[in-house]
């Protein structure tokens, strides 16, 4: 596959990518802001931003060690979880002021608390998400989402009108549009994006300040504009559980399958539902942040998922599907099953994949099985 | 076979392989229902000749003398339930699918309606089949099930999706929030067959606000049962049901109140036993007839003085599952050693008396129960660790613990992921050990019963007995967002 030229956007931005506590965070600190973590799609960044807070995407980068998270975690839990928790404890996130926590699975669950009542945090504040999304839901989450705005306003002394947030849903709303319109650039028949590329961007947007992504995001789809990906064996999409590996996403790509869509967290699933203008701005984002969430931690909505993958597979001329999980995760490890038989049966060829988070002696174990699936599935040459 | 049964257990089923994890139950339970009231040691012995090896380990360590009596009683209670589920079959009455933590006596409050309820079922299946569970968990994998869902739900889910095995008319789910693979797994049973899911969601959340929503979704749970089942839920069905639920409630205080007595006079297995009940048949006349012979048993117990060991030497808090594929090496044998188990985290429960004025009061009483059940109370809470340990330290101070024990079930990562903060609060607020152990609950492919006992032996000998009472300093400890 073609390499990026030197000295592009997309240098800075995978340079950005790869690290925790990155310039523009710094900047952000020194200048007297306070930074915020959060980890689920199900907690609206605007909220924080409005509050004149930077939200910032907790992820753990690949990050294999886990042995203080281990003494609180156990081996029965997800190594995503473990990989964060470790890095809250190792001090690698001592740059964060505060911690968001929200329910998104058993292990999200444990890894706060742990962090919490280990390592406490100077804010921290618990946004109860329900699992669907009736009306009734809809307005316990709203509910929540005011108790959050309460809890910012009380911690940061910002007023946080309804005036602050809509402002917070343009800015993130124009970021939400730049990553679908590079979304599409990744789509297309000559991809202007490699996956890799994708998720390093995705992996950006969430943890600067929005106005440096959108100028980052702007260039990059600029100098990308005539770009065209070749070289690979077939187009491939990944879903699944939440995924910040660019290892594992170049160790697909490596092999000839290249990820023109995906439906994670860390990707379509949080940018894909754009937000309402005509309700009240919190109504807004609890609608789009529990409507639209995709996450098979929601329930008695199974077919939603499936349709906004076929829909991405149509889209983006999708070869064949992989579906992964990592080891212990529960959601996607059984949402994966259903959607390969839905899948399946409409002619979509699926791996099924469960991995280990961050491992580098997984890596090659994960190659072999995509590089038999590319085997089976054929695609261009 | 029993008239009522025949046609409901297909024969041709069971002589192939095809056949379901409920269709062997029943028809092993077919027989134990022909049991007499009082059985002679020759005469359990000669039935256990004829037993296949797993059935007679089980049945053998029921069916000792000290604790017949009460297994006979849960023993009918269970032939009860599954009789009304195979009758209801055929009357066209509806069999609901429930887990644990859902209580089974809304559904029995209907008259068209009937629970079935998939940890009791799968428990059924570990402790009475030959090959334990594990045939039907293996097909839960076959689909391509991940081997870290629970056995709890694959072993009934497995034979639901891979054998023959009967269907039930609908689902409850009332996991989501506390347990993601219960409710997972009940999903994709629902979506595998086609059958309609209600779901009962408990916000993490105990303030005001969430036990408000919660009444709702339990109200609009009972509505789309109403629905579902085309019967209305009257006062007069609901009052019925609710003052058996309320008799069974007071039996069960009345056994917590038991386990109080030193020498601990409740045998070990009446743990499994009353929650059994409480999961399968909760506001009928059948579990408070069971919970009346349980409490009968241990008041006479306490009376003479009787306990299986020459003294007690732990009284043992089981702070979540037990392990059921072993019922003679892990109850019965820890009694032996005077290992008093006092309980376990399904026993947390802290049912409240419901009012029976008006349906109101009922419907309001059953959601409250409902939200008390457990998992549901503990990890489906605020704070799953923090939640988990109130109920915890409470039981343990109350019931005079000296030790807990943690049977880790591997797909419990809910409590694996709680049970560190846990361990740290029951040291220091209820200045007791705890013992973490692992392994599979409902399957001896894991860990082996004889690692568990040494495990269990090692802890108690070395932790417990050697640390003097009273010795270990109890730090009281300002909770956070608790229960």
């Amino acid at each position: 596959m073609e390499a990026a030229a030197q000295g592009s956007a997309m240098d800075r931005v995978s340079a950005l990518a790869r690290v925790l506590e990155n310039d523009p965070v710094r900047a952000w600190k020194e200048a007297g802001g306070a930074v915020v973590g959060y980890a689920c799609v199900a907690t609206p960044p605007e909220i924080m931003a409005a509050a004149g807070v930077l939200p910032y995407r907790l992820r753990a980068l690949g990050n294999s060690q886990t042995q203080i998270a281990d003494a609180h975690l156990s081996r029965f839990n997800c190594s995503f979880c473990r990989s964060c928790l470790q890095l809250g404890l190792d001090g690698s996130y001592s740059f964060l002021d505060g911690l968001v926590e929200s329910n998104g699975c058993d292990h999200l669950r444990g890894m706060f608390e742990n962090w919490q009542y280990s390592a406490p945090v100077p804010f921290f504040h618990y946004v109860k998400v329900p699992h669907e999304t009736g009306d009734d839901a809809l307005d316990y989450y709203t509910g929540e989402l005011e108790l959050f705005r309460d809890a910012l306003r009380e911690r940061f002394g910002s007023v946080i009108s309804d005036e602050d947030i809509l402002a917070a849903m343009d800015s993130q709303e124009a970021v939400r549009e730049a990553l679908r319109g590079i979304d599409m650039m990744r789509a297309r028949s000559r991809p202007a994006f490699t996956g890799l590329e994708a998720l390093e961007l995705y992996l950006v947007s969430s943890a600067v300040p929005a106005a440096d992504f959108l100028e980052l995001a702007g260039r990059a789809a600029k100098e990308r504009q005539n770009h065209g990906v070749n070289g690979y064996r077939a187009r491939l999409m990944l879903c699944g559980a939440a995924t910040d590996e660019l290892e594992l996403v170049a160790g697909i790509e490596d092999v000839g399958g290249l990820v023109v869509a995906d439906a994670f967290c860390f990707g379509a699933r949080a940018f894909s539902v754009p937000l309402r203008r005509d309700i009240e701005p919190v109504r807004a984002l609890a609608e789009a942040s529990l409507g639209g969430m995709l996450c098979p931690r929601m329930y008695a909505d199974f077919s939603r998922r499936r349709d906004f993958v076929l829909q991405r597979i149509e889209m983006a001329r999708v070869d064949g599907v992989v579906a992964m999980h990592n080891k212990f995760c529960d959601i996607h490890g059984v949402d994966n099953v259903q959607l390969r038989l839905d899948l399946e049966k409409r002619g979509v060829p699926v791996l099924q994949l469960e991995k280990e988070y961050g491992s580098g002696a997984d890596i090659g174990r994960v190659r072999t099985r995509v590089q038999a699936f590319l085997e089976r599935i054929g695609g261009h040459e | 076979m029993n008239p009522v049964l025949k046609g409901a257990v297909d024969e041709r089923r069971l002589q192939h392989g095809g056949a379901g994890l409920f269709d062997r139950v029943s028809q092993l339970f077919q027989v134990l229902e022909r049991l007499p009231d009082r059985m002679s040691d020759e005469e359990v012995e000669g039935l256990l000749f004829v037993l296949p090896p797993d059935a007679r380990a089980s049945l053998g360590a029921m069916f000792l003398p000290r604790v017949r009596e009460g297994s006979l009683a849960f023993v009918r209670m269970l032939c009860a339930w599954l009789r009304e589920a195979a009758a209801g079959a055929q009357a066209g009455v509806s069999a609901i699918l429930i887990p644990f933590c859902f209580p089974p006596e809304l559904v029995h409050a209907f008259d068209r309606s009937f629970p079935i309820t998939s940890e009791v079922l799968s428990t059924l299946g570990a402790v009475a089949l030959e090959g334990q569970g594990e045939r039907y968990y293996d097909m839960a994998l076959g689909i391509g099930l991940p081997d870290h869902i629970c056995s709890a739900n694959a072993i009934e889910v497995g034979s639901m999706l891979g054998s023959d095995d009967f269907r039930p008319g609908a689902i409850i789910s009332a996991a989501a929030g506390s347990c993601d693979i219960n409710a997972k797994t009940h999903e994709i049973l629902s979506l595998y067959h086609g059958i309609p899911q209600f779901i009962l969601e408990k916000p993490v959340d105990n303030t005001e606000r969430g036990q408000e929503q919660y009444l709702k979704n339990f109200n609009r749970l009972a509505a789309r049962l109403e629905e579902f089942l085309g019967e209305e839920l009257t006062e007069e069905k609901l009052r019925r049901t609710c003052v058996m639920v309320n008799r069974a409630n007071e039996l069960l205080a009345e056994l917590w109140d038991l386990h109080k007595g030193r020498p601990d006079p409740v045998p070990n297995l009446f743990s499994l036993y009353t929650y059994g009940t409480r999961f399968a048949m909760w506001g009928t006349r059948e579990a408070v007839d069971c919970m009346q012979v349980l409490v009968d048993v241990s008041r006479r117990r306490l009376k003479s003085g009787e306990y299986p060991a020459p003294k007690e030497v732990a009284r043992c808090l089981l702070t979540y599952t037990s392990y059921y594929f072993d019922l003679a090496n892990f109850f019965n044998w820890m009694e032996q050693q005077g290992y008093s188990y006092l309980g376990d985290g399904l026993g947390l429960l802290f049912p409240s008396f419901i009012d029976t004025t008006s349906r109101e009061t009922m419907m309001a009483g059953l959601a409250r129960n409902a939200r008390d059940m457990p998992m549901t109370r503990q990890v489906g809470g605020p704070h799953m660790g923090l939640c988990w340990a109130d109920d915890a330290v409470y039981a343990a101070r109350d019931l005079g613990a000296t030790c807990a024990i943690y049977s880790g079930h591997h797909s419990c990562k809910q409590t694996w992921s709680a049970v560190s903060i846990l361990r740290q609060e029951m040291m220091d607020r209820a200045g007791i050990p705890l013992l973490v152990l692992q392994g599979d609950s409902w399957m001896r492919r894991t860990t082996p019963m004889s690692v568990i006992q040494h495990q269990v032996e090692e802890f108690i000998r070395n932790v417990v007995v050697r640390q003097a009472p009273g010795r270990r300093k109890v730090r009281r400890r300002v909770r956070g967002e608790g229960g």
